[in-house]
């Protein structure tokens, strides 16, 4: 199923994905990190259903979030609330490297399941549109390798069947055969493409390919939507950038663990940064996360509606044509 | 009446940097909106003198007189209007395509030409309406099927706007109902918007009806030019080959004396039958029975045997009982419940619609894959007991579609010896008896008539050659049962008859040959036994002519022309054969 934002221009997908990914990797406060992963689960639930989420989280990333957990303090032995002697190497298992190892297996775990979002709405081809734009001839040459390389293992199937034909196949022979008949198709496969090759240049020439000023064309247009989720999306990540600059979402685990808006331990967070800013900046991290399930909600729901005043609309004009036609029979 | 001439060409001569002249003195003047076919034997010089028509693709070599373009030398004219006004259709579908997408491969020629991107988008979603491509507009060009690969090379040369359309044998890589709708997609065009076309093809059958102008090319030079019906009556003078590649109403024609007007189409031909006809109960001639003794090995629907050696039962040499067979898990089943038999000795040809899997009933037999249901036996033993060894050399020799998958070596003669392990003389798993690799090799080149194509790289062979090669390999490995996946795609009649003779004088020695094709013609005039598959099963088999006269559709086009007076003719000649009974029993 395609979603709402996948049909958005590709710049506003890729800004998208690279403030989200970005925050979430640099900003290591866990209200943040909260409100990241909520963000990926809603997201990744539109995209993938509940169910593919859900196994993911719990066989994929769950245990690598536990793995990473531990890891930490067995291997970092900074920080002030020491919490177990280890005999045989002489350290101490802190809570402030234990922290840290979980808001990092945290970290990796909102990363996994953003970039499975990632994948779903970042297809190649407005890969290559972005980057065509930056270089244009990329954007060729992307595009050419994604129909060469297809093409290279469907011959390579082909000339594999054909050697098995003669008796020449690499599966039941011994490895000096395997080998010289593994080479032997290696050899047939780039003579083959480079003599087809020769083909596919001549219809680049013949089609004016290398005549000055050369054009990118695209599909991808930017439209209102866009526009509107463009600003949108901009306007709110100014303000989260602005408040974590002010150090709305300061964190910190070595040596104490501080963090911004709350008290831990006893202690605050150094940053002179009011709390009605943090809790506008996690606010805006919210809804800058929640945009894309946002606008899939918000058009399925005016679909339903147009749907359904269609409906209503036709069936009332024809009521009211058969009410005439009844009133001038009866006349 | 110079500014009606798109291209003119004077005394033009062309020869490669190293070899004869390809193109001798072409004197040719081609009219705007016109429509050309250009026909004549491989080798001819076609796609010479074609590519001659833009500069970007005319090969090197020495050239001499002038070819002109809207009046003016092409050599003056710039790359920027010969790109957009000269648009190429090369043979291949896939070789042309140069990016992933449907989209990006429409748009690829404007971009180069720079346009922005609204006039882009204009004229890729005009094309894309004008030849239906809207639903797989956004779709990569690998999912799509060999025809619409090449309809979409074409209209993204449309896209262009060209004034001028070549096309090099656009079709012969296509399956009949796929090359007959990009012809009938060219004449649309030709129709519709009036570019001037250019088209060289096999399939005569298909353009010459309805084209304005035909040339006829012979040894690099312009053989004779005109109306069809001019060129029939020239070519049946001289009695030059290219006439067998003249639709098969003109032939007909041709063998009668009639005086009236020669029909091009089937329809055309029908109607002139039922004039010729007139007034007289035609007299039902059995036609075929010079053909008899051509389907010795079958007779009858009860397939008895008539054996070599005096045995009491024959083993088939190919059993295929409830086979069953599908890609994935989860794919629907492309092969349901197949049973077929092949008898010792016979000449077998499966012939059903594109995509239907006849070519995976084909990889089935060659062990590539394996069904999940059903026995396979191959001369009455289990495919699966067989070793590679066996199976591959000694049994079963199979020809594939692209025979360059094959070519391993520099020149035809080392490919050859490649095949049976070198020049050494010793005996080996793939040359296990005591004959000179030497002689072994000149008897095959004998036999494939590869005679004087020793020295040449097998990539420089015609398509024709080129599968030869591939048969000559194939057939070194002394293999009893030859399996072949369509071995007349792609080639002009000349070079399909001597197929067919190459696979009689094979069947004549025992050899059992199972073939699939499309090409309904080829099958009739060589084929024993043809089966119709259909939904992953043999519908019916019969032998080949019973097998045509029963069909409304699946059958040649003489017979579709004729049958209404003779049901049972079935080649041209059959059809010549009746009339020429029944006008000269009236006399």
């Amino acid at each position: 199923m395609k979603d709402a934002f996948s049909g958005c221009h590709p710049i506003l997908n890729f800004f998208y994905f690279v403030t989200v990914l970005t925050f979430t990797m640099f900003v290591q406060h866990p209200v943040f990190l909260l409100i990241s992963f909520v963000g990926a689960v809603i997201y990744g639930v539109v995209l993938n259903g509940w169910k593919r989420v859900l196994r993911m989280n719990l066989l994929g990333t769950l245990p690598g979030l536990l793995i990473v957990t531990l890891l930490n303090p067995a291997f970092n032995h900074y920080g002030v609330t020491p919490l177990l002697y280890l005999e045989n190497s002489g350290n101490w298992v802190t809570l402030e490297a234990l922290v840290y190892g979980l808001v990092l297996g945290s970290i990796l775990f909102i990363m996994i399941l953003w970039f499975s979002c990632y994948n779903h709405v970042m297809t190649s081809d407005k890969f290559i549109y972005l980057f065509g734009r930056i270089i244009p001839a990329m954007s060729l040459i992307l595009s050419m390798s994604l129909r060469f390389v297809p093409e290279f293992i469907s011959r390579l199937d082909v000339i594999r069947s054909g050697q098995k034909y003669i008796g020449k196949d690499i599966s039941n022979a011994g490895l000096i055969r395997k080998v010289k008949y593994g080479l032997n198709m290696l050899s047939i496969l780039v003579t083959w493409s480079l003599e087809n090759a020769i083909e596919t240049a001549d219809s680049m020439k013949s089609r004016g390919y290398g005549l000055k000023g050369r054009t990118a064309f695209s599909v991808y247009h930017f439209d209102k939507r866009d526009r509107f989720a463009g600003m949108a999306l901009l306007s709110l990540f100014c303000i989260v950038l602005y408040g974590c600059l002010r150090g709305a979402a300061f964190a910190d685990y070595n040596p104490r663990i501080l963090l911004a808006g709350m008290t831990v331990q006893g202690r605050k967070a150094p940053a002179d940064c009011p709390l009605s800013l943090s809790i506008v900046t996690f606010a805006s991290f919210t809804a800058f996360c929640l945009i894309p399930p946002l606008i899939d909600l918000s058009e399925k729901f005016a679909f339903g509606r147009s749907r359904k005043e269609v409906g209503k609309e036709i069936s009332v004009t024809y009521r009211e044509i058969y009410k005439e036609l009844a009133g001038e029979k009866t006349e | 009446m110079m500014k009606h001439k798109i291209v003119e060409i004077h005394n033009f001569s062309f020869a490669y940097p190293e070899g004869k002249e390809s193109l001798k003195n072409i004197n040719l003047s081609i009219e705007e909106g016109s429509l050309n076919v250009l026909c004549g034997k491989s080798g001819c010089g076609k796609s010479t003198l074609l590519r001659q028509l833009k500069s970007v693709l005319a090969p090197h070599g020495k050239k001499s007189g002038e070819i002109l373009y809207c009046g003016r030398p092409l050599g003056e004219t710039d790359r920027r209007t010969q790109s957009s006004e000269i648009g190429f259709v090369l043979q291949d579908p896939d070789n042309q395509l140069v990016t992933d997408k449907v989209w990006h491969e429409l748009a690829f020629g404007l971009e180069s030409l720079g346009y922005d991107t609204p006039t882009i988008r204009l004229r890729v979603a005009e094309m894309a309406s004008y030849f239906g491509i809207q639903n797989w507009f956004m779709k990569n060009v690998a999912e799509l099927s060999g025809g619409q690969k090449q309809l979409l090379n074409l209209a993204s040369i449309m896209a262009m706007h060209p004034r001028l359309l070549i096309l090099d044998e656009p079709a012969s890589q296509l399956d009949p109902i796929a090359a007959s709708d990009f012809l009938e997609t060219v004449k649309r065009i030709n129709r519709d918007i009036g570019t001037t076309v250019i088209l060289t093809e096999h399939r005569l059958q298909d353009v010459i009806p309805w084209a304005d102008h035909v040339i006829v090319m012979d040894e690099g030079t312009i053989l004779t030019e005109g109306t069809p019906r001019e060129i029939g009556k020239k070519l049946k003078q001289e009695g030059h080959g290219m006439f067998l590649s003249m639709p098969v109403s003109m032939q007909i024609y041709m063998e009668t004396d009639s005086e009236e007007e020669c029909p091009l189409t089937i329809s055309e031909g029908r109607r002139w039958m039922s004039r010729l006809l007139e007034n007289k109960t035609p007299v039902i001639v059995q036609p075929h029975e010079e053909h008899v003794v051509r389907d010795e090995g079958v007779k009858g629907k009860k397939r008895i045997f008539v054996p070599w050696q005096k045995k009491d039962r024959q083993i088939p040499a190919v059993t295929m009982e409830d086979v069953w067979f599908r890609y994935e898990k989860d794919s629907p089943d492309i092969i349901c419940g197949m049973s077929m038999q092949v008898e010792k000795g016979e000449f077998y040809a499966l012939m059903g619609g594109n995509g239907t899997g006849k070519s995976t009933a084909l990889s089935l037999l060659g062990r590539v894959r394996r069904p999940y249901r059903g026995k396979i036996l191959l001369n009455g033993k289990d495919i699966r007991k067989y070793s590679d060894t066996e199976l591959y050399r000694g049994y079963l020799g199979i020809l594939p579609q692209n025979p360059q998958s094959m070519f391993v070596k520099k020149t035809v003669e080392e490919d050859l010896y490649a095949v049976i392990g070198g020049r050494k003389e010793k005996q080996s798993a793939e040359y296990p008896i005591d004959m000179k690799k030497s002689e072994a090799i000149g008897g095959i080149v004998s036999l494939i008539h590869l005679e004087g194509l020793l020295d040449r790289h097998p990539y420089d062979l015609s398509g024709g050659e080129q599968q030869r090669l591939a048969l000559a390999k194939i057939l070194l490995l002394r293999p009893r049962l030859l399996l072949m996946d369509e071995p007349t795609k792609g080639m002009d009649a000349e070079y399909k008859k001597e197929l067919g003779q190459i696979l009689k004088k094979l069947q004549s020695h025992g050899i059992t040959i199972f073939m699939v094709s499309h090409d309904v013609e080829f099958v009739v005039e060589y084929a024993g036994r043809v089966g119709l598959f259909f939904e992953g099963n043999v519908v019916t088999d019969k032998p080949a002519r019973e097998f045509f006269t029963g069909n409304y559709f699946y059958t040649t086009a003489a017979n579709r022309m004729a049958r209404h007076y003779f049901p049972d003719a079935v080649t041209g000649k059959d059809v010549v054969k009746c009339l020429k009974t029944n006008l000269w029993t009236d006399l």
